[in-house]
């Protein structure tokens, strides 16, 4: 019971947070329309929307707020751990995403049926690592909300993500030492947010490598999603930590 | 309280295991070039590859319908018919709803007619395009086991990527890259569908280029093709074949074709055609360069320069480098400067090869965009032919230009001595 209004919680913490989702699903609706892509296509928009700026908007201040207005020190007494408020929250926004991608694909396919135009092939799988993305941000976010004070967890997800990625296509056109772009393309790719690792999963870029007839290498595609799912847990683990760690005060910031 | 630490113990190095294996599993991409890529031959697989090609040359005919996936995703389907001795027809499209473009060879002759207003090619240009955009066929002779029709169907304008393997081959045709395989191996048994197969790994080049088939049991036919070629991005192309039927009989009507009242015959402008000519001004560039430094060319004003570009995977470049190599030895005292341009290649691949074969002239060795922009935009005019050759003289001028390789070089020697280079008599 406990667990479940946490859970409820994450949605019902913030009057915006419906409107989040409403616009979402809008959005998906007019790209698809506008656009009608193909299942692929569509994929790698809902990829983006809903794998990075979803779980920003969902995570703004998702402990901020409470350190914030100091009912963080209700909420971490026992016999509530930290931990299980942490897990709570992360398991509430997942639940949130799962729905908010099944409706987003009824919503597709309704489209699809109505208009008999555009096509949802690979669709589903898109869906799956858009909500594994999905996990991996909304962990990192949260656990910077523990120590990063409002709302601004997402802000500064947005500025660094971008900065990095700006960044990173600035190395990658210039002369520089092989070396320093390995090393900043293993970042990239191992303990950042797997956006590189499961784009090319859903987009069947390691299945032209294997000897597969199809489009997939079941092997290279179980360790995105196991390196996906180990991430979510080792962010998630950072923010534990922090959480019970930290001493916080009852006054208003 | 110790119990519960030791099964976090466990789960925590459960999940570093997990985790290093998934890190292997994922990094273990032979996206880039590696020399453990080269095959070693295996006699058996090798027999496996020979029997497929003897298989298609002794067939008297063959027909199949292959679907070729392109690097950039695009699918072009090919309904192939072939014919003993020299007769063919590819019917091609991108879907069975779209328009049909079509290759025929009555035995004589090569014919290639477009549905409709025919696709953008790379040899076009606007102004050419506009005279011939319909109503137009090609006619070329043919030579039996002398045409490819694998490199004419880029004329079919479907795709610039092409087949894997070369239809011609049933007529006698020699892949040219049949020289260059390094072996062939095994990977197993497969099942496509209720088909059972054994799949084959080819290397070519050093591994630059890799086949994979997958042959079928029931008829020694390839079920399936994939290859990956390892340029600067590397390009996967896959090659299904359906709907095979070797030795059926072949409708006498669809291998011969003759122009519509009021067609035109299009005489497609070579690559030679549309490169610089003479007396322009060579295009400046500042490059990355094959020792790590950057080449400039307006840097060897002052000198005639011989830029070539070339491509690690084309036969005819390396006909010629050996021999650009011989001419910078000879010539260089005398004002002469070879210049090397790739931009295509997978630069371990490239610098490789260049030390392996001693070729020490100065080599722009550049995947960027700006460099292809220099060769494909300012140099070949989007051909993409190589080898390219461009004589430039002391003023940075362009003496003469052209495509390819010339067995005892007397075209690219006298345009030397027009830009000026005292050329030794042998």
């Amino acid at each position: 019971m406990k667990a479940y209004e946490l859970i409820k919680e994450t949605f019902s913490r913030r009057g915006y947070i419906w409107i989040v989702h409403v616009v979402w699903l809008a959005l998906y609706g007019i790209f698809w329309w506008l656009f009608l892509p193909s299942g692929e296509e569509f994929g790698r928009f809902i990829f983006i929307w809903g794998g990075f700026f979803l779980p920003l908007a969902l995570t703004a201040g998702i402990f901020g707020d409470d350190i914030a207005s100091g009912r963080i020190c209700v909420l971490v007494t026992k016999p509530l751990w930290p931990g299980e408020l942490y897990l709570c929250r992360l398991l509430g926004l997942s639940l949130q995403a799962a729905v908010q991608f099944i409706l987003a694909s009824f919503l597709v396919f309704i489209l699809h049926f109505i208009t008999k135009k555009g096509n949802t092939d690979y669709l589903s799988l898109w869906l799956f690592v858009t909500w594994l993305l999905f996990n991996t941000v909304a962990a990192l976010s949260t656990s910077l909300s523990v120590v990063v004070g409002r709302t601004y967890n997402s802000l500064l997800m947005l500025v660094v993500v971008v900065t990095v990625y700006f960044v990173m296509s600035l190395l990658m056109g210039s002369a520089g030492p092989e070396g320093s772009k390995g090393v900043f393309a293993g970042f990239i790719r191992y303990p950042w947010p797997p956006f590189e690792l499961l784009y090319k999963f859903a987009n069947g870029e390691y299945g032209k490598y294997s000897l597969t007839v199809g489009r997939f290498s079941v092997t290279k595609s179980v360790a995105c999603v196991v390196h996906s799912l180990i991430l979510t847990v080792v962010y998630s683990i950072v923010g534990i930590v922090l959480l019970g760690r930290r001493q916080f005060s009852r006054q208003r910031d | 309280m110790k119990n519960k630490i030791d099964v976090w113990i466990i789960i925590a190095v459960a999940s570093l295991i997990l985790e290093g294996w998934a890190l292997y599993a994922v990094s273990a991409s032979p996206e880039h070039w590696r020399p453990a890529m080269i095959v070693e031959n295996d006699p058996t697989a090798r027999a496996l590859y020979d029997e497929m090609i003897k298989t298609i040359r002794k067939a008297e005919s063959l027909s199949y319908t292959s679907i070729c996936s392109a690097p950039d995703g695009r699918v072009s389907i090919y309904g192939v018919l072939l014919k003993k001795s020299n007769f063919f027809r590819v019917e091609a499209s991108n879907d069975a709803s779209s328009k049909i473009n079509t290759l025929v060879g009555d035995g004589k002759w090569l014919w290639i007619f477009w549905d409709g207003i025919r696709p953008y090619l790379k040899v076009d240009d606007a102004e050419g395009r506009k005279k011939t955009q319909s109503e137009v066929y090609i006619k070329k002779p043919l030579a039996t086991g002398r045409n490819s029709i694998g490199n004419e169907i880029d004329l079919l304008g479907l795709t610039w990527y092409g087949i894997i393997l070369d239809p011609s081959i049933f007529h006698g045709y020699i892949d040219p890259l049949e020289s260059y395989i390094d072996g062939v191996r095994s990977r197993g048994p497969y099942y496509i569908g209720d088909q059972e197969c054994d799949i084959i790994e080819v290397s070519y080049m050093k591994a630059q280029r890799t086949r994979y088939f997958w042959i079928s049991r029931e008829n020694q036919l390839p079920l399936m093709m994939k290859e990956i070629l390892r340029l600067s991005d590397n390009q996967v192309r896959i090659e299904e074949w359906s709907d095979v039927a070797l030795n059926g009989l072949v409708p006498e009507n669809k291998l011969e074709w003759s122009p519509p009242d009021g067609w035109q015959q299009w005489d497609v402008p070579g690559p030679d055609d549309v490169l610089l000519t003479a007396g322009l001004k060579a295009p400046d560039f500042d490059l990355l360069s094959a020792d790590g430094g950057r080449i400039k060319l307006s840097d060897y004003r002052g000198k005639v320069v011989w830029l070539c570009f070339w491509q690690y995977g084309c036969p005819c470049c390396r006909q010629v480098l050996p021999y650009l190599q011989k001419l910078q030895e000879q010539y260089q005292d005398e004002g002469l400067e070879i210049l090397g341009f790739n931009c295509a290649d997978d630069k371990r691949i490239a610098q490789r090869y260049l030390s392996e074969n001693a070729l020490t002239f100065p080599n722009v060795l550049d995947s960027t965009n700006k460099a292809k922009n220099v060769m494909l935009r300012d140099y070949s005019n989007k051909t993409q032919t190589v080898p390219l050759h461009y004589i430039i003289d002391s003023q940075g001028n362009v003496v003469d230009a052209w495509c390819g390789y010339e067995e005892g070089h007397k075209h690219a020697l006298a345009a030397l001595m027009k830009a000026g280079l005292q050329i030794k008599k042998e």
